[in-house]
């Protein structure tokens, strides 16, 4: 009678636990949405490769550590930092880098980022723009 | 789910049935008195007062919470059939204020941009914390007593300050200076030197148990200070700080008191009435209880000194069986795991997550392997498992921590502005 009591009790718990973790899973899905929404569904498109903005930080480089990794040895290891505000506004920083960070052709420091800038990163171009666009 | 409510309301649904599984087997082992009634009331009557007030915080995720809820009546179930059915009314009285101060920190965690702002208090009301335990707490003791089975452990509430201090400065790695050729960074200089103070006030107060939980927070801080984007930390000084560290260990238990390597190197066999006695009984009780337990109530545990946080695993083991404590601990690793499924979205939130995770871990592992014999008893609690105040209030602070990483904001810090209107407007009035 005890065992039976007891793997009923348990078999509630690790019910009741799978079922918390299932929940979990789908609030990851709509905390994604209102994270979308904060940044304003940007995101950055390289050539072949569309990178999600998916911090509040996120550091472009060459190093294996960076959140955008672009392997080019013309892109410094670490090359630049993408920060949100809380207005969803992206800026771009050099944190330098030798070959310089360039938005839409200019050799910047610091930029604020409007949808379609380019980026130029050593050899490297990547389109800040809108999710599902076209890119260039 | 607070877009689904159909995910939240299957989520009360199945915690309630768990708790109402465990009461059924409570009733059925040991017949339905008063005290069934009012401890079945007390259990029901929390879940759903919290699954009501629950919404009213509009989070992102009540994954945490319903996790927290489901432990700490389980908790309250498991407290209160300690050697009989018998509602445990003070462990009770703790889960809610557990349960309160979760709101309290998730509430105040959840802009991570105002949190580092606060930098400095952290630090002060650490030292203050320090200076209350050496002055008032005894030259060998963590306690102050409040009266008559009431004390505080001032210690416990340094905890979550020291997690604050470790994730704040984070970003701040690459403000590097140069002092007798190296390349530091004053931050962390501070930190280092928090830690040994606490280090050394746990060495002097005779609270080695708690060291290492200490110790796991500073460690998870400084490995995400040093994968912080640009630290450049060279392997060559990780590898010297990981053998630094291993050394100062080994030392540690060489030099360490008379009492503790009594503990270290005896053997609990052939010492079952002096240093081995809680131990040897844990580990009988373990047996005894089996994969499925003796039953609620039927254990002899009880008896024992400490069954109720110290080696309140062998407890449960012996009276709800291996099986369903091995679930208890999966609950509450799943609850600090949560961060794993949903990462936060600042880099802030993601060390102080780490760094409550990485103290919830050392301490279930103290407690089990403790009363397992696989390392000397410490007399670390379980979070939210093992009775006692201070701990369950600043265990529930810390989840607020972490559940407030699930649910950031994401604010621009405002300048502090001293108001020197309001004095001269006062003195006109």
């Amino acid at each position: 009678m005890d065992i039976v009591l007891c793997a009923v009790s348990a078999a509630a718990l690790d019910i009741c636990l799978l079922v918390l973790i299932i929940a979990a899973y789908r609030e990851k899905h709509s905390e994604k949405k209102s994270w979308n929404k904060l940044i304003h569904h940007m995101e950055l498109a390289g050539p072949d490769t569309v990178y999600e903005l998916g911090c509040d930080e996120i550091l472009i480089g060459r190093h294996a550590s960076a959140d955008i990794r672009l392997p080019d040895l013309s892109v410094s290891r670490y090359h630049a930092m993408l920060t949100v505000n809380a207005s969803g506004i992206w800026t771009i920083t050099d944190i330098g880098s030798k070959s310089g960070l360039f938005v839409n052709g200019n050799l910047v420091k610091k930029a604020v980022l409007r949808e379609n800038d380019i980026i130029g990163l050593g050899n490297r171009r990547l389109v800040f723009r809108r999710r599902g666009g076209n890119g260039q | 789910m607070v877009n689904n409510p159909i995910a939240y309301l299957f989520s009360c649904i199945f915690v309630l049935g768990a708790h109402i599984a465990m009461l059924a087997n409570v009733m059925l082992s040991d017949g339905s008195g008063g005290s069934f009634v009012l401890l079945a009331a007390g259990v029901i009557g929390l879940d759903l007062v919290c699954f009501t007030v629950m919404p009213f915080f509009r989070q992102q995720s009540y994954t945490i919470d319903f996790m927290l809820i489901l432990v700490l009546n389980m908790s309250v179930i498991m407290q209160s059939c300690f050697g009989g059915v018998g509602f445990a009314v003070k462990h009770w009285i703790t889960c809610i204020v557990a349960l309160g101060a979760c709101r309290v920190g998730y509430l105040l965690c959840r802009d991570h941009k105002w949190l580092e702002m606060q930098k400095k208090y952290y630090y002060i009301g650490i030292g203050v914390l320090m200076l209350i335990t050496v002055l008032f707490t005894g030259s060998r003791s963590m306690w102050i007593n409040l009266g008559e089975n009431t004390s505080i452990q001032p210690s416990e509430f340094i905890k979550p300050l020291f997690v604050l201090a470790c994730a704040t400065s984070v970003t701040e790695q690459q403000k590097r200076h140069r002092i007798l050729g190296f390349n530091v960074v004053y931050d962390n200089l501070a930190l280092f030197g928090l830690t040994a103070a606490i280090c050394l006030m746990q060495w002097w107060c005779r609270d080695l148990g708690s060291l290492p939980t200490f110790v796991g927070i500073y460690a998870a801080g400084f490995l995400l200070r040093i994968c912080y984007p640009k630290t450049k930390f060279s392997k060559k000084s990780l590898v010297g700080a990981g053998l630094a560290l291993a050394l100062a260990a080994v030392l540690a238990v060489f030099f360490a008191p008379e009492y503790v390597r009594e503990r270290i190197f005896s053997d609990i066999w052939s010492d079952t009435s002096g240093n081995g006695y809680q131990q040897s009984k844990a580990l009988i009780a373990i047996a005894e209880g089996g994969w499925f337990g003796k039953g609620p109530t039927n254990g002899f545990l009880h008896e024992v000194f400490a069954h109720e946080n110290d080696i309140v695993f062998a407890t449960i083991c012996e009276e709800w069986g291996l099986l369903f404590a091995l679930m208890t601990v999966l609950a509450l690793i799943m609850m600090v795991a949560v961060p794993l499924i949903s990462p936060p979205r600042s880099y802030f939130h993601a060390t102080m997550s780490a760094c409550v995770c990485a103290a919830f871990t050392v301490q279930m592992a103290l407690n089990i392997f403790g009363s397992c014999n696989m390392i000397p008893f410490t007399g670390v609690t379980i979070p939210f498992i093992s009775s006692g105040g201070s701990s369950m209030l600043v265990s529930g602070l810390m989840i607020g921590m972490l559940s407030a990483c699930q649910s950031p904001v994401f604010r621009d810090p405002e300048p502090f502005r001293f108001n020197a209107e309001a004095p001269k407007r006062r003195r006109r009035a």
